[in-house]
């Protein structure tokens, strides 16, 4: 392998990490605050990709696909706002098994309105006019939109760090976290607090699904495409780690990316991620950056 | 469900699925003579389809209802089946029917590898896990067109000739659904399945009476993978083919809401869900197989949140509903006021032979457990830090100190809940050290726990019947009726500690006084040579306590028990204990008979004074 190839395939596999790991922090972050492991994330994904097609194709290519960025984001986001008081509410602190038979009960209708809503035909989604040019390096043309993926997730990853760390926004999710019960003695409405969390990770959902939407077809197994990987993600990162979900979609972007270039391994690529993933439980079975929970 | 009031609908209801079963072909022979338009093929075919889906739903609901998992791998073994059925007709000239008797051979196999890599995570993880193992399959079964024919799947499987009439394959298949369903039965039922009902109800407690938790999960894991192989198999056979997305991840909402509609609670409950399944099916998924797909949704969180409390309430509502109508129980459940030990009789306790720990001469006070130099850190926090402990054997042997001070991490280490930083255990001369919690209670060590660890939804009599069943080692039996081992034993052991009116009422409805005095007696039930309690008589009266110590005094003296117990109660230390320690920022500060103890100036320094200024 020259160089020129070993750097398209470590690009490929940054762009694959970008959006996975925009969409793996959500996940994470409602895992780390309510506790609730979110089957129905995947669908949130998949319901922005599919608004920000619609969108994106009556608006033109100048605004469309950021208008349908824009319109994806607060659509899933109202969903997610339902979806919290609807249903999660309900399961909060309920045994694992309840919770993940009410969201995965969530996966199966959202599936089904995405399928009566838009179809189940392939979308197309172009890149916005202003990166929709290629760029050559060490011999090989790439995507200006795969770069502009990794950095959107260096912005927001940027951005979910600042709002964790340096916001009372933040604080109170990382003490929501470790003490809802002290939390609510002192003030903080923390069932409100709960769905704003809730909303945030549906919308980083939305964030991945959107900036996905130009650079793979949108179609109707989008959901179960990513929840796979995201779950992945976590395992090998560690459930609830924002850090864990970077470093989990970066090994998972890049093994898919190299899996993929080999005509044997390509229809095995995800093989390997779940290899890794064995790999990683047999030595901390609760992933790299994890908590150990009490069995 | 076990664990609740006996149904006596249960057998008639199953009679008129079986006769309804059993008529399908004559009924659907005698709808096409009416109407000469319709033909008999199509309903027989539906028949056929819903007993294959009743075989995998109940597979699935022998996780899912009984042993409390999860997995969404199931729809997996079911594609293995088909696809072994298809792969050596097509590719080695296998029958179809050698095909299906190696069906669950395969599956399971299957089943047990991934289940082996699966269950080495925890409930969430392991959830997780079977998915991406789904997937996997999955992607071989998708893309390995040399064997699985990739996309296409494989077709046209030939069937024997005897077999070739849709009505004997409607019997033949509803045989072998028949098999398998009176297998699982008696599985439920035996002691294995006992197991299976503590694991579901509260793993650590299953644990300290000797179940070995991961060993039964992956157990019932591969077992449900054979039987989903053989309903795979069946389905190859009436089908006569096998495609990839029986693999498929989401292919799995059919047994879930399949076991969901009929009820996790009971045991042929799916197989009803599978015949309403079928008609929905049949008539909605040509036309409006999207809105199949948010029916299927809306049913199961339907289920899992209209039942209060969850999905995991489904079998108390029923319950609850027919207690309505039962007098009884409801008055039992009324008088369970927490004052049960009010009315134990510690010298029947001391009599039940069931209990019994005299495995060395009564009158021998050699060293029973043996603790050096025991360190537990968490971080920077040294719970326990440097240990020496040794407890003689029939000595009653009290732990004092104040909150905080390592009482509950040492009895953490000691029974192998938590795993110890540096030191020793050992217990009658073998090294137990950082042992898994199921292999100390097998080895002699019984336990209560701070906070109270029953079956909630087992009867007060099936908590101690199980735990006496575990802990004799009696679980791994796959047949026999576990309701009627132990029964005498465990009844007389709950009407000397004063539950005898609460026997046959689930663990959960009673009040917290009682729920201890049923911690109290599993502990006991054991017969374990060391017990350990933790706090017996916090949350009791005077009285009470007064009444339950006495019962612990007379069991372990009758019974040749060594008792190790931590209590604040200094009535009770002093008044049962023959050895005190004390216990001091995770440090022993001194050890003694009580009454050296009560004088000891320094005791009183950090402990005792200050206990008697506050109260």
């Amino acid at each position: 392998m020259s160089g020129g190839q070993l750097l398209l395939f470590v690009v490929g596999g940054l762009s694959n990490a970008a959006y996975l790991f925009i969409v793996a922090a959500g996940l994470s972050l409602v895992f780390g605050a309510l506790r609730v492991i979110n089957m129905a994330h995947g669908s949130l994904y998949m319901i922005a990709a599919f608004v920000t097609g619609v969108v994106a194709n009556q608006l033109g290519l100048t605004l469309g696909f950021w208008g349908g960025l824009v319109v994806a984001v607060i659509v899933t986001g109202l969903v997610g706002a339902l979806i919290e008081v609807v249903v999660l509410r309900r399961v909060y602190g309920e045994e694992h098994l309840v919770q993940l038979l009410a969201t995965y009960a969530l996966t199966l209708v959202i599936a089904g309105v995405v399928r009566t809503v838009f179809g189940a035909n392939y979308r197309t989604v172009k890149p916005p006019a202003a990166i929709n040019f290629s760029v050559t390096l060490a011999g090989n043309s790439y995507a200006a939109y795969s770069f502009f993926m990794i950095g959107a997730a260096v912005v927001i990853g940027t951005g979910v760090y600042i709002l964790m760390y340096r916001t009372t926004l933040g604080r109170n999710i990382r003490a929501a976290v470790s003490d809802p019960e002290l939390l609510s003695a002192s003030g903080v409405n923390v069932a409100r607090l709960y769905t704003v969390v809730f909303v945030m990770g549906a919308a980083l959902a939305a964030l991945g699904g959107a900036i996905v939407a130009p650079s793979q077809a949108v179609n109707a197994s989008m959901d179960t495409d990513v929840l796979v990987l995201a779950f992945a993600i976590s395992v090998i990162g560690g459930l609830g780690s924002i850090i864990g979900s970077l470093v989990g979609a970066l090994i998972v972007g890049e093994v898919l990316s190299f899996g993929v270039q080999n005509q044997y391994t390509n229809p095995y690529a995800i093989a390997f991620v779940f290899i890794i993933m064995v790999i990683v439980l047999t030595i901390r079975p609760w992933g790299l950056f994890g908590k150990a929970e009490q069995t | 469900m076990r664990g609740l009031e006996r149904r006596h609908w249960r057998w008639p209801a199953a009679g008129i699925l079986i006769v309804g079963a059993l008529l399908v072909p004559p009924l659907a022979g005698l709808g096409e003579q009416l109407n000469p338009d319709s033909s008999a093929k199509f309903p027989i075919f539906l028949g056929t389809s819903a007993l294959v889906l009743s075989l995998w739903a109940i597979s699935y609901n022998l996780m899912l209802g009984y042993a409390g998992i999860v997995s969404f791998a199931h729809a997996a073994y079911y594609g293995v089946g088909a696809y072994t059925v298809a792969i050596l007709f097509q590719r080695y000239h296998v029958p179809v029917l050698a095909g299906l008797a190696l069906a669950p051979v395969v599956a399971a196999l299957v089943g047990f590898l991934s289940g082996l890599v699966a269950l080495r995570a925890v409930r969430l993880y392991f959830s997780l896990l079977t998915l991406a193992i789904s997937q996997l399959l999955y992607a071989i079964a998708f893309n390995w067109y040399s064997v699985t024919g990739g996309d296409n799947g494989i077709h046209g499987l030939e069937l024997p000739d005897f077999l070739s009439d849709y009505s004997i394959l409607y019997y033949f298949v509803g045989a072998a659904v028949g098999v398998c369903l009176v297998l699982m039965f008696s599985l439920v039922r035996s002691p294995f399945g006992a197991a299976l009902l503590a694991i579901r109800e509260n793993r650590e407690r299953a644990r300290s009476v000797g179940i070995n938790v991961r060993a039964y999960e992956l157990a019932v894991f591969t077992i449900a993978a054979a039987f989903a192989g053989v309903a795979g198999g069946l389905y190859a056979l009436f089908e006569q083919q096998a495609y990839p997305e029986q693999l498929y991840w989401t292919a799995n909402a059919q047994p879930v809401v399949i076991a969901l509609l009929g009820g996790i609670g009971s045991f042929l409950g799916p197989a009803l869900g599978a015949f309403i399944y079928t008609v929905l099916d049949n008539q909605l998924s040509k036309n409006f197989a999207y809105q199949f797909d948010i029916l299927l949704g809306g049913i199961v969180l339907a289920v899992v949140l209209l039942a209060p409390g969850g999905f995991a309430s489904v079998p108390d509502l029923i319950g609850q509903l027919r207690r309505r109508f039962s007098r009884e129980a409801e008055s039992a459940v009324a008088e369970s006021s927490g004052h049960a030990i009010e009315a134990s009789d510690p010298g029947r306790a001391a009599r039940i032979k069931a209990i019994q720990a005299d495995r060395l001469p009564a009158d021998t006070r050699e060293p029973l457990l043996v603790i050096e130099g025991l360190s537990r850190h968490f971080g920077g926090l040294r719970a326990v830090s440097g240990v020496n402990l040794t407890v003689h054997a029939l000595d009653r042997h009290a732990i004092i100190g104040p909150n905080g001070a390592g009482k509950s991490t040492l009895f953490n280490l000691i029974t192998g809940h938590l795993k110890p930083t540096a030191g020793r255990v050992r217990f009658g001369g073998r090294d137990i050290t950082g042992k898994p919690p199921h292999m100390i209670a097998k080895a002699g060590i019984g336990r209560t726990f701070q906070i109270t660890m029953i079956f909630p939804k087992l009867t007060v009599l099936q908590n101690l019947q199980y735990a006496m069943l575990a802990h004799r080692g009696r679980t791994v039996r796959p047949f026999g009726r576990a309701d009627r081992m132990y029964r005498d034993e465990a009844l007389d052991l709950l009407a000397a500690v004063g539950l005898g009116p609460y026997a046959e009422l689930p663990a959960g409805l009673l009040s917290h006084g009682d729920q201890r005095a049923i911690e109290l007696a599993i502990s006991l039930a054991l017969g374990s040579r060391l017990v350990l309690l933790d706090e017996p008589t916090a949350g009791m009266s005077a009285f009470e306590t007064q009444k339950a110590m006495e019962l612990v005094r007379r069991v372990a003296q009758e019974k040749n028990l060594t008792l190790l117990f931590c209590e604040h109660d200094m009535e009770v230390v002093f008044g049962t204990a023959q050895t005190v320690t004390v216990m001091n920022q995770g440090q022993v500060l001194t050890q003694g008979r009580p009454e050296e103890i009560r004088n000891d100036p320094e005791v009183k320094r950090v402990y005792l004074g200050e206990l008697e200024e506050t109260a």
